[in-house]
């Protein structure tokens, strides 16, 4: 079990497709977008620009990295037979799909880290020696929804479908979630629809550590029901999978 | 429910299966049995029921009808217990990772694997073990899923079909892999749609076809059975009384001048054909095909 972790996480944090769209896409554009919007000023959430930009990175790195670890990955696995042939090994089926979740959110911290590093090194972004921790455990939290949407995907969708859904989830959430603009900048109904996102919501929860608010009921209440949700159709998915006749 | 025969636990024990998709019936009532350290081919055309037998033994699928145990437990028991090893029909390999990290993965999940040097030389991966596992040859990677399918020195090897993309050469180089393994009375069943293999590799031939288990013995008595091959040419001169007395000859036929021996040994029908004086034109040497001769039997079953 311990085995099959560590190389799953090996891996995945191998994968061209991590390093491009969990690590070098946001960091590019964090670097663009600070460098647009100044570095300098307060944002509608009454954080410095860089702060609040960095936050909306951070989240955007870990939706990618939990998404590349799960939906596109165990489409191509079962597609291949690779996870009919783990099957008839003594790895449990529980401790195949519980593996898959836990490299998921491992591999969102280092994509996490790194553009919070980014940050720091350009544009000096300064936490107190508690936010720095607070925000990163929450955000990394926050993601459990993310990792689970892509273990739903990866189990119900095929091989050739799961990559296109996932890029287009990732590059839809990012956006309507006020990670590329802030919401205030967007029409009412975008607002309103927003803030049901899971996207926005782990942001949501890092803008208000950062901020130095701690109450963030509604982003958790949010973040729980796209738990809820998601690791329902996982697990239904999942099911459906192991005791049909195919893969 | 344990069985016991004499004392000893067969290595797999299956009795009444059946199993349906919708209106096809892809297992009727078989049986199946395997000592402890047997080679058994399990022989059938396409379709017969083979991945489905094999898929019912490996806890892959639930029959709808009929028990079966695996070194006296459920089959999902004996994988997760590591008695084990399957190579199953167009298995992949765990992508991005090097076959080295994989083996190495592999053993990990069993209680007492193979040493890895010795799974190495096994499966002849010396040469392949930095290689990327998902940028293979078809025949490398089809070293490294038996390497997977050993690495747990399981007490039950089960194949499916694990030489249906090679050539000759490289199924006799298979074979001897397998052996290699399998001296240490280590069971071993495999599904295969060539007699030859079965009659090659078993060391008992069950033939399936439609689900059921058509024939079940020694493969001598099983190639004689089913290995109906023929030998056709146009008698020139000669008396036709003389063929029935020709080596391995079984029976003759005619169609005027056109004459067909059926053989149950090609070689020395032909052999003693061009020492026998008679003259003929026109030969021309085949079989039956299997699954023509399954068919067949089909036919005569009730």
């Amino acid at each position: 079990m311990t085995g099959f972790m560590t190389l799953e996480m090996r891996r995945a944090l191998r994968d061209v497709r991590y390093l491009v769209l969990a690590v070098a896409m946001p960091i590019g554009l964090y670097l663009l977008f600070a460098g647009l919007f100044g570095s300098r000023g307060q944002t509608a959430q009454g954080l410095p620009q860089p702060t609040e930009l960095m936050v909306a990175m951070v989240a955007y790195g870990a939706m990618w990295a939990v998404f590349s670890a799960t939906g596109p990955r165990i489409a191509h696995e079962r597609a291949i037979g690779w996870t009919r042939q783990l099957r008839v090994t003594p790895l449990s089926p529980a401790s195949a799909l519980s593996g898959k979740l836990v490299t998921a959110l491992a591999a969102a911290l280092p994509a996490m880290v790194l553009v919070a590093l980014t940050a720091v090194v350009s544009h000096h972004v300064q936490l107190s020696a508690a936010q720095w921790p607070a925000m990163l455990a929450a955000m990394w939290a926050g993601v459990l929804p993310l990792a689970l949407l892509g273990l739903a995907i990866g189990y119900l969708a095929g091989d050739e479908v799961a990559f296109p859904l996932t890029m287009a989830l990732y590059f839809a959430l990012g956006p309507l979630g006020g990670l590329w603009m802030p919401l205030s900048t967007m029409p009412h109904v975008m607002q309103d629809i927003a803030q049901f996102l899971p996207s926005n919501a782990v942001a949501e929860l890092g803008w208000r550590i950062t901020g130095g608010q701690a109450s963030v009921p509604k982003a958790v209440l949010v973040l729980a029901a796209w738990t809820l949700g998601s690791g329902l159709v996982a697990l239904l998915a999942y099911r459906r999978r192991a005791t049909g006749p195919a893969s | 429910m344990v069985q016991r025969a004499g004392g000893v636990r067969p290595a797999v024990w299956a009795v009444g299966l059946g199993k349906s998709y919708g209106s096809t019936v892809a297992l009727a009532d078989l049986d199946l049995r395997v000592a402890v350290g047997e080679t058994v081919a399990l022989l059938g055309p396409n379709g017969a029921g083979k991945t489905t037998t094999i898929g019912v033994l490996l806890g892959l699928l639930s029959p709808d009808a009929g028990q079966v145990q695996v070194y006296g437990r459920l089959p999902s028991q004996a994988i997760t217990g590591g008695l084990v090893g399957a190579m199953l029909q167009d298995a992949g390999l765990m992508p991005g990772v090097r076959v080295g990290e994989l083996l190495a993965m592999v053993r990990g999940l069993y209680p007492r694997p193979l040493p890895f040097d010795d799974l190495v030389g096994l499966a002849d991966l010396g040469s392949l073990l930095a290689r990327r596992a998902d940028r293979l040859s078809g025949g490398q990677a089809q070293r490294v899923r038996f390497a997977v399918a050993i690495a747990g020195d399981p007490l039950l090897l089960v194949l499916d079909e694990p030489t249906a993309a090679m050539d000759v050469q490289a199924r006799r180089n298979f074979w001897r892999q397998i052996h290699g393994f399998t001296g240490r009375g280590r069971t071993v069943l495999f599904a295969t749609h060539y007699l030859q293999e079965a009659d090659d590799a078993a060391d008992r031939v069950v033939v399936i076809a439609g689900g059921r288990k058509v024939a079940d013995g020694p493969p001598a008595a099983i190639k004689a059975r089913f290995g109906d091959q023929q030998v056709r040419f146009t008698l020139v001169q000669g008396a036709r009384a003389q063929l029935a007395a020709l080596d391995g000859v079984r029976a003759v036929d005619h169609d005027h001048a056109r004459v067909t021996l059926h053989s149950v040994d090609i070689d020395a029908t032909v052999r003693s054909l061009v020492s026998s004086g008679l003259a003929w034109s026109g030969l021309e040497v085949g079989g039956l095909d299997l699954e023509t001769s399954f068919l067949r039997l089909l036919g005569e079953q009730p």
